[in-house]
């Protein structure tokens, strides 16, 4: 990156030309660029903040960069890694450089959102329920009885509203020409919403300035909303609900997020330890009055370790008869147990005919091209092409167990071959996409960088979807992968207003 | 608010208390030792003693000496009563219940933490050892201030104080032991220095200003003795202790065996002749005080944190 820019355009006599940073030496090549449209020129919602940092030094920037790192640290904003047994708190790492999209492209973003999580509640019920969706054979029936994440246990359960995943991370990525794709959805215990809260508090500490120059839309929203649709579960509407966090302790990975939204809530964090299941089928917590009636559970511990009486029997995380005193109506949980099933990457690529059948409408954000490998035909064309394919488990998360074909060796792809042929259903595949780039500080310059955008859509009465989301970025050079916990970072993420400046 | 929550914050408190009244011991040590004439031998021992962590001293290798007690009762993690321990499990108690506390004090707290964990491996030389322990002392007094001043008093509040108050009183009653030690010895050389070790004390424990407002003399032993233990004025001092724990306990739910507990602890302060103390008697006063507290957590413990059924 060249130091300094001399004479961009005629500086004022009295002002004098600040070595700034240089735009024209940033160069995305081929990939879709979150902020800059070709060398030199800012997109429109990112005029600002060009023009803000072309007055800025990289040193400047750098001391803002690292003034953002100390406040994560004293915030204690962190995440945890396993890792050989151990598990270590990581500071969270956020670049400052904030990925902007314009206000207008999210409004029908987020209508893509909202009727993917519509139509996906409406499946799941149906899957629990009269299944007509596989009896009038828009999907094969041997999906279903072949996921392990459908609980036969939840047949016939009717949660309220017909909801079954209420909080929902879909995530997005965008391709070289710029068109949006969801990549996969995730219906059962989604994280990183606090981070998004917490990047954005950062922005504000560190770049003042910017939030003048934009119309950015608040994010703050999120636990006000968050509770509105937790209490709208509760089985005493009218009383002023007992909400509860259920985490699985301080050894998740996402415990400082289950902390988070536990205060911002002023709800009580709770472990499966804290609550007993009373012979009245009620749900208490332990405390320092005696026993005390909960009425809902935001529950961050996965369906198997819920409640031991019904799944694991050895889990000590979960609480005996929790699902007892959910079937029986006297407890809401969120996300309901059993609505994975929808959460599954082999059910994702169905998902456009999912909201055909329920919502006889056509999807509004498309999904990226899928191959099943359980599909001869699909899994031939896999096995031919895994150079360009990224390859996934159909059930795990965090980015484990994946094959980014253009990143791999020769070796790693025999390795995968083999494995695809020996357990077809539990793989697929896609195009290895272009994901777009925005502006990230390497080092001691201004490079691109990939990154996808997790939004986070609530569904209980009515439905809010987060301004923006969480964009992870791969901070690696070339590299696909964004998981915090795998060396990725993290970004604000802006929806700017252009129109109304 | 769930007992498991109370117990944490409870500990935090009781911790966070621990880390700024063993700098405060520290303290006291460290002064009255450079005060000493150099004929004297400099006692480090005695703090590992009244601390109650002379064995566990003497399990790990290393001399005696002033380096060795002073890493360890500073920055050694495995003694579970040195600075750096109490300050991990602060942090780690608060970190385990932000939800509850003002997220403010949960970055202070944090931050301390950070702070002295940085310069953990440094040691406490004498050169830094007086700023590092005053910033200590600020630090949590900044953080219970930051608490006072922010959060709801409710029942959190009230186990915050517990938490605070019982530890104080333990560590108030070890002060006094280590500012006894000497005069119950009182070798030719030293008698001089009988009063200036009370005046270090007293210090130490910002009381010196406090006890001459109070008790309006010179600073003499029986006179100290007695405002460190009976007054219920100054806020480090025993019986204020005990009345603050008192007042905390009556406004929990089912606080009545906790009650009990608090007030025969303080009626025994109440019965004793503060004034006339000394040597051995002081002492088994002083440990039977610390028994007895160690009586008033467990009936905390056994009604508000250990969970029914």
């Amino acid at each position: 990156m060249a130091e300094s820019s001399p004479a961009i355009k005629a500086p004022s006599p009295y002002r004098r030309a600040r070595p700034g940073i240089d735009w024209n030496g940033y160069d995305p090549g081929d990939f879709y660029d979150e902020i800059i449209s070709s060398p030199g020129n800012a997109r429109a919602a990112a005029r600002g903040l060009v023009s803000y940092t072309r007055k800025m030094s990289i040193k400047h920037l750098l001391s803002r960069q690292q003034a953002a790192d100390l406040a994560i640290q004293e915030m204690g904003i962190s995440f945890t890694v396993y890792s050989d047994g151990e598990n270590i708190d990581r500071a969270w790492p956020m670049d400052i450089l904030p990925r902007i999209i314009p206000l207008k492209e999210w409004r029908v973003l987020e209508k893509g959102l909202v009727q993917r999580q519509v139509a996906l509640n409406k499946f799941i019920d149906d899957i629990y329920n009269k299944q007509r969706i596989l009896k009038d054979k828009v999907l094969p029936r041997e999906i279903i009885d072949s996921s392990p994440e459908f609980l036969e246990q939840c047949i016939g359960a009717k949660p309220r509203y017909g909801v079954w995943s209420h909080i929902c991370g879909s995530d997005l990525v965008r391709d070289s020409d710029g068109t949006m794709y969801v990549l996969e959805d995730n219906l059962r215990v989604p994280s990183g919403v606090s981070y998004m809260l917490e990047n954005r508090a950062v922005s504000k500490r560190v770049l003042p300035q910017l939030f003048e120059k934009h119309f950015i839309e608040p994010v703050d929203d999120y636990p006000s909303q968050l509770f509105d649709m937790l209490a709208s579960l509760s089985p005493r509407p009218g009383d002023q609900p007992e909400i509860v966090v259920m985490t699985p302790g301080i050894f998740n990975s996402a415990y400082f997020e289950h902390a988070y939204l536990a205060q911002r809530m002023g709800a009580e964090l709770v472990e499966g330890s804290d609550l007993v299941v009373g012979d009245d089928d009620k749900v208490y917590m332990r405390t320092i009055r005696g026993l005390e009636r909960v009425d809902v559970i935001y529950r961050r511990i996965n369906d198997d370790f819920l409640d031991p009486e019904v799944f694991r029997p050895n889990s000590a995380l979960g609480t005996p008869g929790l699902f007892r005193a959910w079937r029986k109506g006297n407890v809401g949980i969120a996300n309901a147990p059993g609505a994975g099933v929808a959460d599954d990457k082999v059910i994702y690529t169905y998902v456009p005919d999912v909201i055909k059948y329920y919502l006889d409408e056509d999807p509004i954000i498309p999904n990226v091209p899928s191959y099943l490998c359980v599909d001869k035909k699909h899994c031939d064309h896999v096995l031919k092409n895994l150079e360009t394919m990224v390859v996934k488990p159909a059930n795990e998360s965090g980015g484990y167990g994946m094959l980014i074909g253009p990143a791999s060796t020769k070796k790693q792809r025999e390795e995968f071959a083999a494995r695809i042929r020996k357990n077809p259903r539990n793989y697929m595949a896609q195009p290895a996409l272009s994901l777009s780039t925005a502006p990230t500080l390497c080092g001691n310059s201004i490079q691109p960088r990939h990154l996808d955008l997790r939004p986070f859509i609530l569904q209980g009465k009515g439905h809010y979807v987060t301004a923006g989301g969480l964009t992870r970025v791969a901070l690696r050079k070339g590299s696909l992968v964004v998981n915090s916990s795998q060396g990725g970072g993290s970004k604000d993420t802006w929806i700017v207003d252009t129109e109304s400046n | 608010m769930l007992s498991r929550v109370a117990e944490r914050i409870y500990w935090l408190a009781r911790y966070l208390e621990r880390a700024e009244d063993t700098s405060r011991l520290i303290l006291v040590r460290h002064n009255v030792i450079l005060d000493l004439p150099r004929s004297v031998q400099p006692d480090w021992e005695l703090l590992l003693r009244v601390l109650g962590a002379r064995e566990h001293f003497a399990d790990r290798p290393g001399a005696a000496s002033e380096k060795n007690i002073m890493s360890f009762v500073f920055s050694d993690r495995d003694n579970p009563s040195s600075i750096m321990s109490s300050l991990t499990n602060a942090r780690e108690n608060m970190r385990t219940s932000r939800e509850v506390l003002p997220s403010e004090t949960w970055e202070r707290v944090n931050s301390l933490y950070l702070s002295v964990a940085r310069r953990a491996n440094k040691g406490l030389p004498r050169a830094s050892r007086h700023s590092v322990l005053n910033t200590i002392v600020q630090s949590t007094q900044q953080i219970s201030g930051m608490l006072a001043g922010t959060m709801n008093h409710d029942a959190s509040y009230q186990f915050l104080q517990m938490g605070r108050y019982l530890e104080r009183a333990d560590m108030t009653t070890r002060i006094i032991d280590v500012a006894s030690e000497v005069l119950d010895d009182p070798d030719e050389d030293v008698r001089p220095y009988q009063n200036v070790m009370w005046v270090s004390a007293l210090q130490s424990l910002s009381a010196y200003q406090m006890y001459r407002l109070s008790v309006g003399n010179n600073v003499r032993p029986p006179d100290a003795l007695q405002f460190l233990l009976r007054s219920g004025e100054f806020p480090r001092a025993l019986s204020h202790c005990l009345l603050q724990l008192e007042a905390a306990v009556k406004l929990l739910p089912r606080g009545k065996e906790s009650l009990k507990a608090v007030q025969s602890v303080h009626r025994k302060v109440k019965r004793t002749n503060c004034a006339e103390l000394e040597g051995e008697a002081l002492e088994k006063f002083l440990d039977s005080i610390q028994v007895r507290l160690q009586g008033v957590h467990e009936v905390i413990e056994q009604t508000w944190f250990t969970p029914e059924q």
